[in-house]
């Protein structure tokens, strides 16, 4: 037990502080809000809805963005600086490592949320019940796994920049077609086809949902149930196949 | 006594290329072994079968008695691998007590400080600021954070300047005086002398001899006396080879050398000849020298 504590709490130490964390996790989509709901006028015709939509979006975005990005990265760091194979070495359990992995990263999920819910709320007075507050912030924790899962995969790459860069771009793409940038129906009929195929449209769907006072759809939890099971049977087969060599 | 390591018939394959080729050896409790050999001679292949970081293409290896990989092996053994290995935005002192409450009896922190020489002033620095050498200490104590029974260290010194070297050579003697077992790898002969009270000397993936350093220096330390003599020629020549000690004889710097594995008897052969030889001295061939000339036709062998 005292093992596991010990094991969360170096986690949770290393997340916050990253700088990179802060900047691309918590100021720049703090930063995107204040622009699209402050700066440009997007012509929205009720502005209250506008406002907590767009904070669902940003917040889904940011969690997403340490999901994919800051998971991946840095499992491959450990790869390379050769600290994973110093733990093999070592009697802690291999469950252990990766649970300490995953609460440190559901921490700083559920930091980002309350942080950015709050910029929300000094920045344009967004008012929800509290319940739709909680609801909304537990389904970002929750439904943030398949992007979990999606970082592991980015973890397998061989070299950080690869990784680094690969999960950018991917980061980037899945967050425009899944309008979280701007609402999917804005982007042209094919890109809003494919879009609402992709795990990111589905996790701000739940979280808009909720805003809207409904609950997120069978739809949205099926396909990222469907993405979290392929993402893992894939990174399972590729870290098998690497390791076999 | 009964032996900690069991190695019996590993091979390890990579794609192409065999990079331990059927190894077998047991090592006992409360000794200090020496794994030498030139780059690429296998060492590291080993070290990591021996920790489980690697299965073996073929044969079994135990340590404890067990599988390398199992949770109890795992409590009592600890390494110093080469690559330096740290975890970032973490201080020395939290990585050294996480790693710590891993193991069911860890060494206490001072003790840690105390033989791996980390100053107090490190243990409140980042572990991805320390310097090369601090580094190294660092991968020292966490090597030891378990306190474990069996220690393996890969190349420990290489990177290492001479006073951080003697440093580390000095704590490893105090664990062994604790009744530590300690494995090594090295491609430095001095280094192995100097250290173990055994060394498995290998060379392309093979274990080519076995023993205290000792009788590995005198099998690879040709020894020989050197002379001057009036008359040198073929006759003398055939009568200095008759001589039962001497194994060869060359002429080098304007001397006579005769190579012997007894240079004793050697001398006590030239007076009872009675041969025309003066200003005679007994010559040691270098370890170093040796060392390569013992490797080097291994892989002449082997071309």
């Amino acid at each position: 037990m005292r093992t596991i504590t010990m094991q969360c709490k170096a986690e949770l130490l290393r997340v916050f502080r990253n700088p990179y964390y802060v900047f691309w996790s918590l100021l720049m989509p703090v930063m995107f809000y204040f622009i699209f709901t402050r700066v440009v006028d997007t012509g929205a015709d009720n502005v209250g809805a506008w406002q907590a939509h767009y904070l669902m979006s940003m917040t889904t975005f940011s969690v997403m963005g340490s999901a994919i990005m800051t998971l991946g990265i840095r499992l491959v760091q450990e790869r390379t600086q050769g600290w994973s194979t110093f733990m093999r070495i070592t009697p802690l359990p291999g469950s252990v490592y990766f649970f300490g992995k995953m609460f440190g990263q559901t921490m700083m999920h559920l930091f980002s949320v309350v942080f950015i819910f709050i910029a929300g709320y000094l920045i344009n007075g967004v008012s929800l019940p509290w319940h739709l507050w909680i609801y909304s912030g537990l389904w970002i924790v929750a439904a943030s796994l398949p992007f979990l899962a999606l970082g592991t995969l980015v973890g397998l790459m061989k070299r950080v920049d690869t990784a680094s860069g690969v999960s950018n771009a991917l980061y980037l793409a899945l967050a425009v077609t899944g309008g979280m940038w701007m609402p999917i129906e804005s982007l042209p009929k094919v890109m809003q086809a494919i879009g609402k195929w992709l795990p990111s449209y589905q996790f701000g769907g739940g979280a808009w949902a909720i805003v809207q006072g409904k609950v997120p759809s069978w739809r949205n939890v099926l396909i990222l149930l469907g993405y979290l099971f392929l993402f893992m049977v894939l990174s399972t087969y590729i870290r098998k196949k690497q390791e076999a060599v | 006594m009964e032996p900690l390591i069991e190695m019996s018939g590993v091979s390890k394959i990579f794609k192409d290329k065999k990079a331990v080729d059927h190894l077998s050896f047991d090592i006992s409790k409360g000794t200090i072994t020496a794994i030498l050999g030139p780059n690429g001679a296998g060492k590291t292949t080993a070290v990591s079968m021996l920790l489980g970081l690697l299965e073996p293409t073929a044969g079994t290896v135990k340590l404890f008695g067990r599988d390398p990989k199992d949770r109890t092996v795992r409590e009592k053994t600890g390494a110093m691998l080469q690559e330096v290995s740290v975890m970032d935005r973490l201080k020395v002192r939290e990585i050294l007590e996480l790693v710590r409450s891993y193991y069911p009896n860890p060494m206490e922190l001072a003790e840690l400080v105390r033989l791996t020489g980390l100053g107090a002033a490190d243990l409140n620095r980042y572990a991805e600021k320390l310097s090369g050498g601090q580094k190294r200490s660092l991968s020292f104590a966490l090597a030891l954070a378990g306190n474990p029974e069996l220690v393996f260290f890969d190349e420990p010194t290489v990177g290492l300047d001479i006073t951080a070297r003697r440093r580390f050579w000095d704590s490893v003697r105090q664990l062994a005086g604790q009744g530590k077992t300690i494995v090594f790898t090295t491609h430095y002969l001095q280094e192995a002398d100097d250290i173990a009270d055994r060394i498995l000397l290998f060379n392309r993936g093979n274990l080519v001899a076995d023993g205290t350093p000792e009788a590995i220096k005198s099998r690879i330390i040709k020894r020989s006396v050197s002379f001057l003599v009036e008359g040198d020629g073929p006759e003398l020549r055939s009568r200095l080879l008759a001589l039962s000690p001497v194994s060869e004889c060359y002429s080098k710097d304007g001397r006579i050398h005769v190579t012997t594995e007894d240079t004793d008897a050697a001398l006590a052969a030239l007076f009872t000849a009675g041969l025309p030889v003066h200003d005679i001295r007994i010559e040691q061939g270098r370890l170093d020298e040796a060392f390569e000339q013992l490797t080097a036709n291994h892989e002449e062998e082997a071309v």
